[in-house]
């Protein structure tokens, strides 16, 4: 198992995930007003009569941007163990939504994961598979680390013949 | 070495400043207080405004799938399914047509059905405005309900 801390595949597992996180966020912040109805379909932030639409309004304006923002950092290894945690953490609140619309019989249509328009993949047992794929990617990216290179102590002696 | 919760907070905060920027000011954005099935023309009523216009020979228009119509609907409503409206349209446009007060609803909260059927009768001529938050406000109201598939 020593090829799961090989440098090279931590980098491509994080920039993999990085790169679906910043492709998911596009469609959703380039037509927010069909995002939004994604949203309300969920029936989760709102609208109700108790959370009126707010919640649900400022979840579709703000989530696309923390995928992108999230993904970004996953691709540049910008502070990426904290992006791959935040990135798991959305996976979980992907997955309980899902969990949710499955229990309750909810037909949301469209589970605005990559698109808001036209045909969208439904949510299922299919998309709780991806997201269980993608959460443990994010894990992977939080909890393992490929090993550094082995710091150089100032006291440590000079290779023979320099 | 362990995580920092402060940078995930930073990210947070970034993506909520960027995203509330952004629907302020790309021009794609919307009213982040107000419900965005609404659009330009579209009127709604509460329940009890809704109950006052049934007492008053409003004719109530039922937009949800024809199953949920036939479970149970408001008294007097007809049904005219969103995912079903020429065929449905076409049998009751006579009365459609000879009617002054039109309410639609819908499954409320995450339904844009009666909406999108309030906007469609617009279209054709017939004004008709929509309950607002659809059957649940109605229901929790306490007001009356009809079990059956016949109006």
């Amino acid at each position: 198992m020593r090829w799961l801390r090989h440098p090279a595949f931590y980098w491509l597992v994080s920039i993999g995930l990085g790169a679906v996180f910043v492709y998911a966020s596009f469609a959703k912040i380039a037509h927010p007003q069909d995002f939004v109805r994604i949203v309300y379909r969920y029936r989760l932030a709102g609208p109700t009569a108790g959370l009126g639409v707010v919640p649900a309004n400022v979840l579709a304006v703000v989530l696309p941007w923390i995928e992108g923002v999230t993904g970004v950092l996953l691709i540049t290894g910008l502070w990426r163990r904290e992006a791959a945690a935040l990135a798991g953490g959305m996976l979980v609140t992907f997955l309980a939504a899902v969990s949710y619309v499955l229990w309750q019989g909810i037909d949301v249509a469209h589970c605005g994961c990559f698109t808001v328009g036209g045909e969208g993949r439904g949510a299922g047992w299919a998309l709780i598979a991806s997201d269980l794929a993608l959460l443990g990617a994010a894990l992977y990216v939080v909890v393992v680390r490929p090993p550094e290179a082995a710091p150089v102590s100032a006291s440590d002696p000079l290779p023979a013949g320099r | 070495m362990p995580l920092r919760p402060l940078r995930i907070v930073s990210i947070l905060a970034c993506a909520a400043v960027l995203g509330l920027c952004w629907n302020g000011l790309s021009g794609r954005g919307f009213a982040l207080t107000q419900n965005a099935y609404l659009q330009e023309g579209d009127v709604e009523v509460g329940a009890p405004e809704a109950r006052t216009r049934l007492d008053q020979g409003a004719l109530f228009l039922d937009a949800r799938p024809i199953a949920f119509y036939e479970m149970s609907h408001i008294p007097g409503a007809l049904p005219l399914p969103e995912d079903d409206f020429d065929r449905s349209f076409a049998k009751i446009e006579p009365r459609l047509r000879s009617s002054f007060d039109i309410v639609v609803y819908c499954s409320g909260f995450g339904c844009e059905a009666s909406h999108l059927v309030a906007r469609k009768l617009r279209e054709r001529g017939i004004p008709a405005i929509v309950l607002a938050e659809g059957w649940p406000a109605w229901t929790d109201a306490g007001y009356p309900v009809k079990e059956g598939p016949r109006p």
